[in-house]
């Protein structure tokens, strides 16, 4: 690849490529270090009530054990008596566990004991063991049944511009007064995050001040600074290193209770401690995306104009943590309606806390929004697409802002050609191929092009390489991938030349890799390093060479060998001689957002076209064609971000088709245990999907004109599928995922 | 647990028996059981007694190179390479035979090595992604899943590759919808799978030796 | 896991031996079941008999059929040439389950000797009379949807996992065991109980007594058979239900017909009276439909699975449909 070749939009392969293709890459229960020990949790055996007492006698004495942890032993963690400073992220009232702190269940298999052995297979047996006697109390698990006691977030409550308020414009409920209307429940059911790599953490105290932590976690910082709070220690103290992350779609955006045990552990046996949970542990402990319960009511003229929409939806929370997500904000701005009204609400249950899953709220909230919409334009007798297009904004219709960009009509207009919309028949049941009927359906997303501060570290090593640093994770995009092409165009070098360290919270800060902003956030701070970087060099190549004294930073040029100018090939100063010349060659640079959100409104978009078989004797559903455009600005790395579109549309085909956590209520407890209760999807159940993004950079959002992918790769892809089952069947299944039972 | 190389140092089973049977003054009473018989934990005994009653010996080649362990009989394959031997890039992913991030070659088939106790093996011939490629070369199913990004976080991608050459080998790699069936033993939550199956279909269609 | 003593006895005497005698002693062969139960605390044998290396692995003829070794491979059946002739079937039935992986670590035996996936059998806080006799049912009135609709008992409403034993009782195999009295033939349609009152027992081997191969008897079902299997994703999941279809059609009339459902009860459920009702009939979608409804009498739903009384028919009739357009 020559160095002048754009890097940014190139289908690189992934710069972790080789080392992720020969086992190489080294997750969080990976890391060699002397004396070892295992860790392995004991949940309890009730949703709600008190530890009476815990038996670890035969646990304790069993070969290899080395500490037995409960309440009643464990060390005091100073953090959790320190008012105020709960490491809670997403929570807006209440706070995470503190584990083995006290003897209160909050939820069926809270960890309420650690077992520390020299061996997993010692550690495990001994951790059944342990045996505890409960003082149980009546449990709710159920959410339907704590419908009538669901309430206001308390963050809205006491903050009446917070966006978890109650929405209104126009008049409020106004479709119920609508001559075309319809009013649909629907529900989607708990889903679970379900990475492939089961969460796990190597603890490791250093000395007894300074903790090292191998970590699954989409943020570095965030997770340092949520341990240096829990016990007492200056941030720089607690070094936390994901470096390769084995998936996470938000179940790592949190710190849970199981890191803590494992810190905990590692202090009692003063051995580093390595805790990997269990696909049972999965479902219970480390977040879920919530049982949510929607109702939505719209109404319409006969020629298609919306007029009105009210939106409301229950999520369900725990006892102790209040979960919030914006579940109805795609239906405040997505469509032309004079009159919109949304209410959110939650319901606590002795559960554990729920945390953002891919596409989180939204993907919760696009299901029934354009569920709706698909059935309105049923009753309209009007093509879906059609439809929308008549109810499409040029402006935000929440704020009266105008879109930093939105090119959704385009993605329409590719999708709709590339799915063969144009077969679709405004009849369900239409199409068939022997027994397998056949229905189109679309759906809609969108997520806010958010951007944050970052800072990246740059700097030219001795070999004429560059060196980029910063705390932001991959979880699986590409992160450093993306930013090594960015890079390699602000340096004008060979990304070869180029490395991109991540995933340290010791290197320049990042925010967490979550909610489709890194390459937003990440992108122009690598892209300004680098500038600066080049100005630095020049600078002190100026030093010695009046022809660099006086370049533009743009000018300048980073040779194999030598820096050089672009307006003048004959000034040249080797690496050598500026290496030789001392001085830094470091910069750390931090790019934040400017004032552009107050100016325009900032979202990426996708459509979703999905060509469905529904087998009219069985009920099974095969999505035979899946087709992903959208609208997320620049995109830097057309093979990785393609691929991230068609895992979020594979995402989709889990959420629409099969995922469930289902929880028996008598016993408040988890019946989905593993993935042979829990289906996520398999090899079989994904079609080709295929991607096309409209690729048009947007100028406010950042330099680069990046939008975001990670969310709008799955929001609105289970109501495509919703939809082109009804167009299939005529059957309308409201409530997720739409198994086999509900069809025939 | 001990391990040792075989051509390194001859501390395997027998070894650490003989090292045990100097130190331990109860050995008497136990020489005539047949390791593991007794319950370590149940009967009580004391550390180094236990840890060498629970193993039994353990003769595996894996990538090639042969190894003579002693060995928990209740430690899986799976178990065995990630913590004894230290090769990692075999992935536990739900540790029930429900993912295939654990996929290893055992005498040439594909197997989920969680779901097996390595004292099974004895004997066997192992295959890890770790011994795939040859010598720096990458094998080309390897090559195949970097230049199709047939992956996104990677932990699952040891798994698919194993499954894949298998896949291959086997002649069940016909068709795309062939592909997909006998490929769904490998769960990629990150949804890479139209990825995958592209790089199956060019390492199948290259007419590479897999 | 508990810890456990392990013997790889050379000679299958010495396992049966070693399993009769001692009844914390247990088979081991593919594992892909046992595994997973020991990993869970479900079962915690004190010693493991590993068969693998017997020599109980041949696919042959014999008797006017096959005999399949109870330890080939369930990949190794499928793909077998004799199999996929004489027994397409078996062939179908057992490239349904599973993955490749599985298949190729299951074995014969293995597959029949599988337990429930019922939900509270996994969970050892759960009541469970199949795991633990006395403590109840939870499924009875708890989630239900996977269970069974017929044959069920009220201590136990859980169904039968495996598919290739759908189509073995099928296809009329019988189960070749040998044990400390001996060797006996066992008609596979009585290898699997009813749970009745002793849901812990899922089969009528004795302990002791190893599966060392199977009988497929040679049949006219060659070529019209199908293995229809519905389950919630479109590979590698269990089985909502099944159905082994198997068709002997001469000028569009049936000749011969058999039919099983897998799924649907404690044991694979063979359709005697359906067979019967499709004898003599043409093979026609009405025909099918007929034997469906006389499949489905006695057939009775829970409160989540009532679904299975319609998917039941139905995909008889699919499974039919496709058996006789094969």
């Amino acid at each position: 690849m020559k160095a002048q070749d754009k890097q940014i939009g190139a289908p690189m392969n992934r710069v972790d490529g080789h080392l992720k293709v020969t086992g190489a890459a080294k997750y969080s229960a990976e890391y060699e270090l002397p004396n070892i020990a295992y860790a392995v949790l004991v949940g309890s055996t009730i949703a709600r009530g008190r530890i009476t007492s815990i038996d670890a006698k035969a646990a304790e004495k069993a070969p290899g054990v080395l500490a037995v942890i409960s309440h009643f032993n464990s060390p005091k963690v100073p953090g959790f008596d320190t008012a105020g400073k709960d490491p809670s992220q997403p929570a807006t009232a209440g706070g995470p566990i503190k584990i083995f702190k006290d003897d209160k269940i909050r939820f069926n298999d809270q960890p309420i004991a650690v077992v520390v052995a020299d061996s997993w297979e010692r550690a495990r047996f001994a951790a059944r063991l342990v045996k505890a006697q409960y003082a149980p109390e009546k449990h709710k698990t159920n959410l339907e049944a704590s419908a009538s006691e669901a309430f206001l977030p308390t963050a809205a409550k006491k903050n009446p511009k917070h966006p978890m308020n109650d929405y209104q414009r126009g008049q409020a409920d106004a479709y119920k007064t609508g001559a075309i209307k319809l009013e649909s429940e629907y529900v989607i059911p708990t889903e679970v995050h379900h990475p492939m790599e089961l969460q796990a953490i190597t603890a490791h105290w250093e000395a007894p001040d300074r903790l090292t932590i191998y970590d699954k976690t989409q943020g570095t910082m965030a997770t340092r600074r949520d341990f240096a709070r829990e016990w007492n220690l200056p941030e720089e103290n607690v070094k936390v290193i994901a470096t390769f992350v084995g998936g996470a779609f938000g179940n790592a955006l949190h710190s849970w209770p199981h890191e803590s045990a494992a810190i905990i552990a590692a202090k009692v046996v003063n051995r580093p401690v390595k805790l990997m949970l269990t696909r049972e542990q999965m479902f219970t402990m480390v977040g879920y995306r919530p049982y949510t319960w929607q109702k939505l009511g719209m109404s319409a003229t006969p020629d298609g104009k919306i007029t009105a929409i009210t939106h409301e939806s229950i999520g369900q929370t725990s006892t102790y943590e209040e979960f919030t997500e914006s579940t109805l904000a795609q239906t405040r701005m997505m469509y032309q309606s004079p009159n919109v009204t949304t209410r959110y609400r939650l319901a606590a249950l002795d559960i554990g806390s729920p945390i953002w899953m891919r596409g989180p709220g939204e993907a919760t909230g696009a299901f029934a929004l354009e569920s709706a919409m698909d059935e309105m334009a049923f009753m309209l007798n009007l093509d879906p697409l059609e439809f929308r297009l008549r109810n499409y904004t040029d402006k935000d219709p929440e704020n009266g802002k105008p879109w930093s960009t939105k090119f959704l009509k385009e993605c329409y207009q590719l999708g709709a050609e590339r799915v063969g919309w144009n077969k679709r028949q405004l009849k369900p049941g239409s199409l068939r191929d022997g027994e397998w009927l056949i229905g189109y359906g679309m759906g809609v997303g969108t997520f806010g092009a958010h951007r944050g501060a970052a800072t990246v570290g740059a700097q030219l090593l001795p070999d004429g390489t560059v060196l980029l640093q910063c705390a932001t994770t991959d979880i699986g995009p590409g992160t450093g991938t993306a930013m090594t092409q960015i890079a390699a165009d602000a340096l004008g070098i060979d990304p070869k030349r180029i490395r991109f360290e991540l995933g340290n919270s010791s290197f320049p800060k990042a925010g967490t890799q979550g909610g489709s902003s890194t390459v937003n956030s990440v992108g122009p701070a690598t892209q300004e390093a680098c500038l600066a970087l080049k100005d630095k060099l020049r600078t002190l190549a100026g030093a010695g060479n009046a022809a660099f004294a006086s370049a533009k930073k743009e000018d300048v040029t980073l040779a194999d060998g030598y820096l050089t100018l672009s307006s003048n090939a004959a000034a040249k100063v080797s690496y050598a001689d500026l290496i030789k010349q001392g001085g830094d060659k470091a910069v750390t640079v931090e790019a934040k957002p400017g004032g552009e959100g107050q100016k325009y409104s900032m979202y990426s978009f996708s459509v979703h076209f999905a060509e469905v078989r529904v087998h009219e004797l069985t009920g099974e559903v095969r999505v035979s064609k899946l087709v992903s455009c959208a609208d997320a600005g620049t995109i830097i790395n057309e093979k990785t971000a393609g691929n991230q579109m068609k895992g979020g549309a594979v995402g989709g085909i889990g959420m629409a088709l099969m995922e469930a956590a289902h929880i028996d209520d008598r016993f408040g407890r988890y019946v989905t245990k593993d993935f042979a209760d829990y289906h996520v999807p398999v090899h079989a159940d994904s079609p080709d999907v295929q991607v096309a993004f409209v690729n048009q950079p947007d100028p406010h959002v950042n330099a680069l004109g990046t939008k975001g992918i990670g969310e709008i790769a799955t929001i609105g892809v289970a109501p495509a599928i919703a939809n082109a089952v009804f167009n299939a069947t005529g059957k309308r299944v409201r409530e997720l995922p739409i198994t086999p039972d509900k069809l025939i | 647990m001990a391990m040792n190389p075989e051509h390194d140092a001859p501390a395997g089973h027998d070894e650490a028996r003989r090292t045990f049977l100097k130190q331990s003054s109860l050995l008497t009473a136990l020489a005539f059981v047949p390791a593991p018989v007794v319950d370590a934990a149940a009967a009580n005994l004391d550390e180094k007694v236990a840890g060498a009653i629970e193993k039994v010996p353990l003769k595996l080649e894996v990538n090639g190179k042969k190894y003579k362990l002693a060995v928990e009989p209740r430690t899986t394959l799976l178990d065995l390479l990630r913590e004894e031997l230290n090769l990692t890039g075999t992935k536990k992913g739900c540790d029930y035979g429900q993912c295939g991030a654990c996929t290893v070659h055992v005498d040439g088939q594909r197997v989920n090595s969680c779901l097996s106790f390595a004292v099974m093996h004895d004997g066997r011939k192992v295959t890890t992604i770790e011994g795939l490629a040859d010598g720096d070369k990458l094998h080309p199913m390897q090559e195949a899943f970097v230049k199709h990004d047939g992956f996104q976080c990677g932990y699952c991608t040891p798994g698919q590759i194993m499954s894949a050459v298998a896949c291959v080998r086997e002649g069940h790699a016909g068709s795309d919808a062939e592909i997909r069936e006998y490929m769904s033993g490998n769960i990629c939550r990150c949804g890479a799978y139209s990825n995958i199956v592209a790089a199956i279909q060019e390492v199948k269609n290259g007419g590479q030796k897999v | 896991m508990n810890q456990f003593q392990y013997v790889r006895p050379s000679k299958a005497q010495a396992a049966i031996e070693a399993v009769a005698k001692d009844a914390n002693a247990t088979f081991i062969a593919g594992g892909t079941n046992l595994v997973d139960l020991m990993k869970r605390g479900i079962a915690t044998p004190q010693k493991l008999v590993d068969i693998n290396r017997l020599p109980l692995t041949k696919i042959e003829r014999e008797n006017n059929g096959l005999r399949i070794g109870a330890l080939a491979l369930n990949s190794a059946v499928a793909d077998d040439k004799q199999v996929r002739e004489k027994q397409p079937l078996l062939a179908l039935a057992l490239n349904a389950g599973a993955s490749a992986q599985l298949r190729n670590m299951a074995t014969v035996g293995g597959n029949m000797l599988q337990r429930t996936r019922c939900a509270y059998f996994y969970d050892l806080t759960m009541p469970c009379n199949k795991r633990e006799p006395g403590t109840g049912c939870g499924a009875l009135e708890g989630i239900n949807r996977m269970h069974a609709i017929f044959g069920f008992s009220d201590k136990c409403i859980a169904v039968h996992p495996s598919d290739m034993s759908v189509a073995l009782v099928a296809l009329d195999a019988t189960v070749l065991v040998t044990g400390p009295k001996g060797e006996r033939r066992i008609p596979f349609a009585d290898f699997h109980r009813l749970p009745g009152d002793t849901p812990e027992k899922d089969t009528n081997l004795e302990r002791g007594e190893l599966i060392t191969a199977v009988d497929v008897p040679d049949g006219p079902f060659t070529k019209h058979v199908h293995y229809q299997k519905v389950r919630e994703r479109a590979s590698y999941a269990f089985a909502l239900l099944s159905v082994a279809a198997a068709l002997d059609i001469e000028n569009n009339t049936i000749k011969a017909a058999r039919l099983a459902m897998g799924g649907v009860a404690h044991k694979p459920w063979r359709l005697t009276a359906a067979e019967q009702s499709l004898v003599g009939k043409p093979a026609t979608e009405e025909t099918f439909r007929q034997a469906a409804a006389v499949a489905m009498q006695g057939a009775k739903a829970f409160k989540h699975n009532a679904y299975k009384l319609k998917l039941a028919p139905n995909t008889i009739i699919q499974a039919l449909k496709t058996a006789a357009a094969a």
